[in-house]
């Protein structure tokens, strides 16, 4: 079965490698995936008129009718505008970490494990909320660190808000979210949102990455996590 | 006031359903920094046509976390009620304004554009400083011009 791929705009600039990375595990696990052809922006959330909003995201559903109606789209604000605009349910729509799963994971070769790293999974807003676009398994990033050997922190931060919608409008904000999240955590964050990435990266001086890092690490196509 | 309810998604009637029972001010993110947001309380003012909306703490401050609408029991999208009200107030940041603007020529994002086109906003608020943490999000492309949105 092909899945119509939706990568959106942060994925074809500044979340390059989140993009690369994500086709190529959906790849490994057999995943055949298209682009989706002339795919727009989803607005993100700088539309305050909703209808607009939604206008923009029907759109690529009517485009991805070309490839397939069951969508892979990794941005996590692409995912739930997509999401929104599919009112009458004729479409599927994923985040690739409800295709990851650790059942599949262990199938493939893992070289290294990740025994005596620790992390701070951090899911940030839009992935786990509203309940309704939310991801499948609101667990994922912790289920695929653990049985691989990682230890976990920070349990209680992992769904709070990391500012990232007001960076650019009212920064002070995100560095009063990202301090609190990092006061209370410790180790590599695990994200897998490219504001939340932004956000981190910026006001903590912790090592932040996606979990498509730690995936392709343990299939030792990465050198470093 | 109409305007900002249309934006919303709701009807005016919608905004009555809210019970008052304020478990959106204890969970909301502002409140983690004493920033005395009550986001039933916006709801109300919306319903009761109240123009004083602008004061509100959650119009500048709110970061769409959806933390209220998780914790409400008919899961009222405060998030959408506050950017209706932004858009209505015309309060986007330069910033944002480049970003729609780089989605009616293209139909896509184009970063530089976006850098580019508010790079005095990002001076003045000392963005710049950030750059060096920022190196591994440049990647060289050119826009894409979509054919139709």
């Amino acid at each position: 079965m092909e899945y119509s791929y939706y990568p959106g705009c942060s994925l074809t600039g500044s979340a390059k490698r989140l993009d690369m990375a994500t086709r190529k595990i959906l790849l490994t696990l057999g995943y055949t995936i298209k682009e989706i052809p002339e795919w727009n922006c989803c607005g993100a959330v700088e539309y305050g008129n909703k209808e607009e909003l939604i206008r923009l995201s029907r759109e690529n559903l009517k485009k991805a009718e070309a490839v397939s109606k069951t969508i892979i789209a990794p941005c996590p604000a692409c995912y739930r505008n997509l999401k929104e605009s599919n009112r009458d349910g004729d479409f599927n729509i994923y985040n690739p970490l409800d295709m990851f799963n650790v059942a599949d994971i262990n199938k493939l070769e893992i070289k290294k494990d990740l025994k005596k790293m620790v992390f701070t999974p951090y899911y940030g807003c839009v992935l786990l909320r509203p309940k309704e676009t939310a991801i499948k398994n609101r667990n994922i990033i912790e289920e695929i660190i653990t049985n691989f050997g990682g230890e976990i922190d920070g349990e209680k931060i992992r769904d709070r808000c990391c500012g990232g919608n007001l960076f650019f409008s009212n920064k002070e904000m995100t560095e009063k979210c990202v301090n609190l999240i990092a006061s209370r955590s410790k180790g590599i964050f695990v994200v897998y949102c490219p504001l939340c990435h932004m956000a981190l990266n910026t006001f903590s001086n912790r090592k932040v990455v996606y979990i498509t890092n730690i995936i392709l690490y343990m299939l030792g196509e990465r050198k470093n996590i | 006031m109409e305007k900002i309810i249309a934006y919303t998604g709701y009807k005016k009637k919608d905004f009555s359903a809210c019970l008052g029972c304020k478990i959106c001010a204890s969970v909301c993110t502002l409140n983690d920094f004493s920033m005395h947001a009550n986001p039933q309380g916006l709801l109300l003012k919306i319903l009761l046509g109240d123009n004083t909306i602008t004061d509100d703490p959650l119009i500048k401050n709110c970061v769409s976390c959806y933390r209220c609408t998780d914790a409400c029991p008919w899961q009222i999208r405060v998030p959408e009620v506050v950017r209706a009200i932004r858009e209505t107030l015309e309060l986007s940041s330069p910033f944002e304004k480049a970003f729609k603007g780089s989605i009616s020529i293209w139909g896509r994002v184009y970063e530089p554009y976006i850098f580019m086109n508010a790079i005095g906003f990002l001076i003045k608020n000392g963005y710049l400083k950030h750059l060096m943490k920022w190196t591994e999000y440049i990647s060289f492309h050119l826009p894409h011009k979509i054919k139709r949105i």
